[in-house]
């Protein structure tokens, strides 16, 4: 019979379990001259820091209000190496408030140990003038306080208990940071009244990990009651079957961020607890984790969330005509609302899951989170009389969600989602610049649900976003020793975008001399004209005129890419730790036209080519180059039809990227005829 | 009959007034739409000094907003904190025709924290408010009052100075007491219009039409090129504090009030400056306390009421180890003070490139302290928030530039040390092997002098051997490499050196194309500079970073080829600096020279396009390919 019960998912968790071993420094104090005596720890001999010991624990306790308390007690102990490694002195514990109640700091205590004349000297914290309290969010105050007399080689630890009535906030634990850890670890105590789902990830192995069952006892004190007769405290004890589950992990390295990644929290190696019951006979048999549907269910009813699509919202009788403008059919209803609820209102805030407002204070104000103008956008179509529904989901920056269980920490941020008679489509009006059934690639992240009663699942997927760019340059023989070229684009949609944001904040003037940079000074950009800058749900189109003078030189070195070639790998490190995530997969097509330079005649044209990522042609490249009627024909196409590789795919894709690099620094030579 | 009137004659006043509207886009002169993404309609400053005190500061401004890239400029921010106190706001959104949208009030505005990042704890918050209008164009008119609970801060009047926004009607106006003098210093802006009512002292400027100004490159400090009006107490009061700024020597004996009994240490570290300060000359003992200080501090800001102008006392940084500039330098000061040594507490405006202070306008213009140890003939400089800067250099964060010493006799103003073109020197010698297939490996040894080691020496002082390493993989500028190896060696001194010395591979360096090879023999320091000529050039053209690179390359040819093409050698001389380049083949060798010199200066409005030539020529030429082609 399994007493406390830890339900875990084992998230991208190569996990390893080994033998005991000999554990380190677990308490305060006691610094001897000899734990000094190490100057670089082989774990990282570049390190700047150490954490030597980080070592937590969580036990339910009975308390004085008639029910538990978690009790979290932490202790740290690292060591400075030289300068660069003074972040660590600097500590800040988040305490968790609601209304009036607030987790309650214990018993902190924090030390500097320095070796003098090979003597340890302590410098102990002065606990009542350095620890500083900062409000940070409705639900957050920080604690924070830095040790005093650190300097390289400076021993620091701290120790603290933190107590919490918020059964549902058990503490986390990171066993990876910035710093390299010799010995990190944590026991949580579940009794058997309790149910936890644990989330484990990251891709370092466990050092330990058991679970050892005991029985322990619990008292609950309920307050006196002053109107009862006798108002006299009652007392309740028992016991019960408690389990301690201890993970530990030894040597975990520093975790270091790299480029194309979506967020380092993706990466990190942790452990963290979910309250999914409360068991009887302790508790009347309540199960606190919801299933997905009961979650929606319960979305859909929450005041600032769907509660607000479900109010008569009055107001917006008198916008509808003006949102509708005139529009006779759904699909034309449809995108004026979407088109008048994005200009008309301003996004103050993002990764927003909750509404702060009243869709009608939302409306006066014209501004709010991106979940309040999403609602108020469904709200419309609603009244509209389409069929519109929210979305939750996480963006890439804020990390993966899960599908298995109903985590709604683990989403940040609102769409809106509306059926029309060919399909659904995804709205975002947060977004000036974003389209009709458009979003941002950082909401390509995953897993994502629709709030509605069958709580649909969706996969937003990023290899199902593909960023389209195409560019064809046409180059005739002037007469005059030079080329006339015209050169039309259309970039993907996310750089269409970016381009977008960048033409309304600072103006048109910086594009064109940012292409002519780009060709160089023998090169003349005219004519610039970019099209469908208005119209959001395509990219645009980018044309002007490209003219070049080759003057009377015997020979011309000319490279066909142009502007437009590759000349840096993305792919820069020479390491990769953990997996690449591009925000979407990529497929661009060059295509070059050009006459023969009049007077001159080819003396070597590049070699033409076609590779493949890998057999599973995952990825390719294509550079075709050929002569006909007196012209030459070139293009080149890469595509990437993936957007996630694994680490050990790493090599392959830089050494492709570094191919196309070469291709596209390659030149063709013409000779003046003789 | 009468009634009737009555009607109609208020409609025709409405009807007037609504076309009347003041702050209708329509009334903007043709002149001030040109190149401008903003309008600043009115803006009126209105500073009384009520007392020593308190002082009140009355802001009203309207701004039309054209178009999205000017909303920024429509947007309300104003700081707070235990000596500033905002009375009210008002906010009024306007509409194209000048009709009022929406008003708000102080209490509608957000209250944010507004301490800077640089700062652990403090105490300044900021009102914000947007009122996230998107049709456009359209007007916002502000009104804030502020009291100052004290008379240290004056304002500053600089009306003009955003890119792209004109300006309609702008005044100041300073109110004071009949008995009280306050100082000001005018640019570009004429001497105020003076009168007096019931017992005060008015002084106005006033400016008008002034058109929309584009970004330039290159320009002197904004307060020097456009009308400004820098004000300044002559006595004041802050918390306790009274002091005089008649003059930098009195500023300088307020700034001595406030460090008043600051300076003393604890009897174990008075031991310790005995024992270190024991031996060796002035210099060496400066070095070795200045060295004890980095060693046993760090840098922590912490902004708390006066605590933002009084620094923490020695005691607290000997025990707790940490303090910001003010507490640091001043520890500093006790160290040296201890070992019977003098020096000055000095306070500075720093930042890289601006931030030079009005050095003929006494008033509070500094946002750093640092340490002068003075000598006649070698003037030790300490910047105590720096665990790693040796002794005697001042980066380009606070050096060349006016400075406040704090003496005995109060304040005197000198300048600290600027560091020219021959001191500021990067030598580069690169040895490389070209290997057929275009690949190419490179040793490559250079060293930073001064400026131009800054910011290589923060890097590597910050960085572990790791984050250097990657650091290197990610800024070179080549399309595929591997660094195999790096070292750097930091020689400290007043000038300070950085020596580097890298092998490097780079995959295809040298395109290939049938039988030539395209190199471009400068494979290291490449200009990035490359401005655009700009026919209506404003404000005169500052360089102000003088430096010399000089570069030699050898390139090891592959066996069988020879030289097709190779750009002819280069020297251009102009008044802002000197380029030459040399290629030439010798053997199977390619020999590269590249020697640039940065001259600094102020220069006409009218030299620019001759600077951006100059410019784009080394930009061109650092980038020519020599073609080598298969026997």
């Amino acid at each position: 019979m399994t007493r406390g019960l830890l339900t875990s998912i084992l998230l991208i968790c190569l996990a390893g379990i080994k033998t005991y071993g000999q554990q380190p420094a677990a308490r305060f104090g006691k610094i001897k001259p000899a734990d000094f005596e190490s100057a670089v720890y082989s774990i990282d001999s570049n390190a700047n820091a150490i954490v030597l010991s980080d070592i937590g624990s969580t036990e339910i306790v009975g308390n004085k209000k008639g029910s538990f308390s978690l009790e979290f007690k932490r202790f740290r102990r690292s060591r400075i190496i030289d300068k660069n490694g003074y972040d660590l002195a600097n500590v800040e514990i988040a305490i968790y408030t609601k209304d009036d109640m607030e987790e309650e700091l214990l018993n902190l205590k924090a030390s500097t140990y320095n070796l003098e004349n090979g003597k340890v000297v302590e410098t102990k914290l002065d606990i009542k003038e350095s620890v500083f309290k900062e409000r940070v969010s409705k639900n957050t105050v920080l604690k924070k306080f830095t040790f005093p007399n650190v300097r390289p080689g400076s021993i620091i630890e701290f120790e603290y208990r933190l107590r919490s009535d918020f059964l549902f906030n058990l503490q986390p634990w990171e066993f990876q940071s910035s710093f390299p850890t010799l010995w990190s670890e944590y026991t949580v105590s579940i009794p058997e009244f309790l149910n936890y789902v644990t989330l484990t990830q990251g891709y370092q192995p466990y050092f330990v990990k058991e679970q050892k069952d005991k029985r322990s006892s619990f008292e609950i004190v309920s307050e006196a009651d002053p109107g009862k007769l006798t108002p006299t405290a009652t007392r309740t004890n028992f016991s019960a079957g408690v389990s301690d589950f201890r993970w530990a992990m030894k040597d975990v390295p520093a975790l270091r961020e790299e480029s194309y990644t979506s967020t380092l929290s993706n990466h990190i190696s942790r452990i963290e607890f979910q309250l999914s019951e409360l068991r009887e006979p302790v508790f009347v048999g309540k199960t606190y984790m919801k299933t997905w549907t009961q979650t929606t269910a319960d979305l859909m009813e929450r005041e600032n969330f769907g509660g607000a699509l479900k109010k008569d919202n009055d107001f917006i009788n008198e916008i509808l005509p003006a949102a509708m403008a005139g529009a006779t059919t759904e699909q034309a209803a449809a995108r004026n609302i979407f088109k008048y609820v994005r200009d008309n209102m301003s996004c103050t805030n993002y990764n927003r899951i909750y509404t702060d407002n009243s869709l009608r204070t939302v409306w006066k104000n014209r501004r709010g989170s991106e979940i309040e103008i999403n609602l108020l956008l469904a709200a419309i179509l609603l009244k509209a009389g389409l069929f519109a529904e929210p979305v939750i989901l996480s963006t890439r920056p804020h990390g993966y969600a899960y599908d298995l269980y109903p985590l709604i920490d683990r989403f940040n941020y609102v769409v809106a989602r509306v059926n029309l008679a060919d399909k659904a489509y995804y709205l975002d009006a947060s977004r000036p610049g974003l389209g009709f059934g458009k979003l941002s690639y950082e909401c390509y992240n995953g897993h994502a649900r629709v709030i509605n009663s069958a709580a649909t699942s969706l996969d937003l997927r990023a290899d199902s976003l593909i960023e389209q760019k195409y560019t064809s340059i046409f180059f005739i023989n002037d007469g005059k020793n030079g080329f006339s070229g015209k050169v039309q684009q259309t970039p993907g949609y996310a750089e269409s975008y970016q381009l977008r944001n960048e033409i309304r904040e600072k103006g048109q003037p910086g594009i064109i001399s940012r292409i002519a940079k780009a060709y160089g000074d023998d090169f003349d950009v005219s004519q610039l004209s970019i099209d469908s800058l208005a119209v959001l749900e395509s990219p645009v189109n980018i044309n002007y005129s490209l003219d070049w003078r080759w003057g009377n030189s015997d020979i011309i070195y000319f490279n066909p890419m142009l502007g437009e070639g590759w000349n840096e790998n993305p792919f820069k490190s020479a390491q990769r730790y953990y997996p690449v995530e591009m925000p979407y997969v990529m497929d661009q097509t060059y295509l070059l036209r050009m006459d023969i330079p009049e007077g001159y005649e080819i003396d070597e044209l590049p070699k033409q080519i076609m590779v493949k990522l890998n057999p599973e042609d995952d990825g390719n490249f294509e550079y075709r180059i050929s002569v006909s009627n007196g012209g030459i024909s070139m293009r080149s196409r890469i595509r990437l039809k993936r957007a996630f590789f694994l680490p050990e795919e790493y090599d392959m894709l830089r050494e492709f990227f570094n191919l196309i690099v070469k291709k596209h620094s390659e030149q063709i030579v013409f000779k003046k005829k003789k | 009959m009468g009634r009737v009137f009555l009607i109609s004659f208020l409609l025709g006043v409405l009807q007037a007034s609504a076309a009347e509207s003041p702050y209708a886009v329509s009334k903007i002169p043709a002149h001030l739409l040109i190149n401008a993404h903003a309008v600043i309609r009115l803006d009126e400053t209105r500073f009384e000094v009520n007392s020593l005190k308190e002082t009140t500061l009355w802001h009203h401004y309207v701004v039309t907003v054209l178009e999205p890239a000017g909303a920024s400029h429509a947007v309300l921010q104003e700081y707070y904190d235990p000596f500033r106190e905002i009375n009210s706001i008002e906010g009024i959104l306007y509409d194209a025709n000048g009709k009022q949208i929406k008003k708000i009030k102080k209490k509608d505005t957000d209250d944010l924290n507004g301490t800077d990042a640089d700062t652990w704890i403090g105490d300044v918050r900021r009102r914000y408010y947007n009122f996230y209008h998107k049709t456009y164009p359209y007007t916002v008119e502000y009104t804030v009052e502020i009291t100052n609970k004290e008379s240290f801060f004056f304002p500053r009047w600089i009306p003009v100075g955003y890119d792209h926004v004109s300006l309609e009607q702008s005044s100041l106006r300073v109110i004071t007491p009949a008995s009280y003098q306050f100082r000001y210093k005018t640019y570009n802006t004429g001497e105020p219009v003076k009168s007096t009512e019931k017992n005060n002292n008015i002084s106005s400027w006033q400016i008008s039409n002034i058109a929309a100004l584009n970004d330039e490159a290159y320009t002197p400090l904004l307060h020097e090129i456009v009308p400004a009006v820098l004000l300044g107490p002559s006595e004041f009061q802050i918390e306790g504090y009274k002091g005089s700024m008649n003059n930098w020597a009195d500023f300088g004996k307020f700034i001595t009030t406030l460090r008043k009994d600051r300076d003393i240490l604890p009897a174990a570290t008075k031991q310790t400056v005995q024992q270190l300060a024991a031996t060796g000359t002035t210099k060496e003992k400066i070095i070795r306390l200045y060295e004890f200080m980095q060693q046993h501090t760090r840098y922590v800001s912490i902004q708390l009421g006066i605590g933002g102008w009084q620094p923490l006392d020695a005691n607290f940084v000997a025990t707790k180890g940490y303090g910001d500039c003010k507490a640091l330098t001043n520890y500093m000061y006790s160290l040296l003070k201890e070992a019977g040594i003098k020096s000055y507490y000095t306070l500075v405006r720093a930042g890289r490139g601006t931030g030079y202070i009005a050095g003929d306008f006494p008033a509070q213009q500094f946002n750093h302290v640092i340490l002068c140890v003075p000598d006649d003939r070698d003037t030790v400089w300490l910047e105590c928030t720096s665990q790693t800067l040796p002794a005697g250099y001042l980066s380009a964060f606070t050096a060349a530039r006016p400075v406040l010493l704090i003496t005995e006799n109060g304040g005197e103003l000198i300048n600290t040390p600027a560091y020219t073109g021959k001191d500021n020197i990067q030598i580069r010698n690169v040895k490389s092997v070209l290997r057929p297939g275009g690949d190419i490996s490179l040793n490559v040894k250079s060293s930073y002098r001064a400026l131009q080691q800054d910011e290589l020496q923060n890097m590597l002082t910050r960085l572990s051997k790791d984050k250097v390493k990657e650091y290197l993989h990610e800024q070179l500028d080549f399309a595929t490499y591997d660094v195999d190896q790096f070292d750097y060696h930091l020689t400290k001194s007043a000038l300070p050196i950085v020596n580097e010395s890298l092998a490097i591979t780079v995959k295809n360096y040298a395109s290939l194309t049938g039988k030539r090879l395209f190199v471009v023999p400068n494979l290291m320091t490449r200009s990035y500079r490359h401005p655009i000529l700009d026919n209506d050039r404003k404000f005169p053209v500052e360089l102000n970073f003088g430096f010399i690179d000089i570069d030699t390359v050898s390139i090891q040819l592959p066996p069988g080829y020879k030289v097709e093409t190779m750009p002819g050698p280069l020297k251009l001389s102009t008044q802002f600096g000197t380029y030459s380049n040399s290629i030439e083949v010798r053997g199977d060798v390619l020999y590269y020279t590249r020697t640039v010199e940065q001259f600094t200066g102020r220069f006409p409005s009218s030299e620019y396009n001759n600077l951006v030539r100059y410019y784009q020529s080394i930009f061109k030429a650092d980038r020519e390919k020599v073609v080598l082609i298969k026997e």
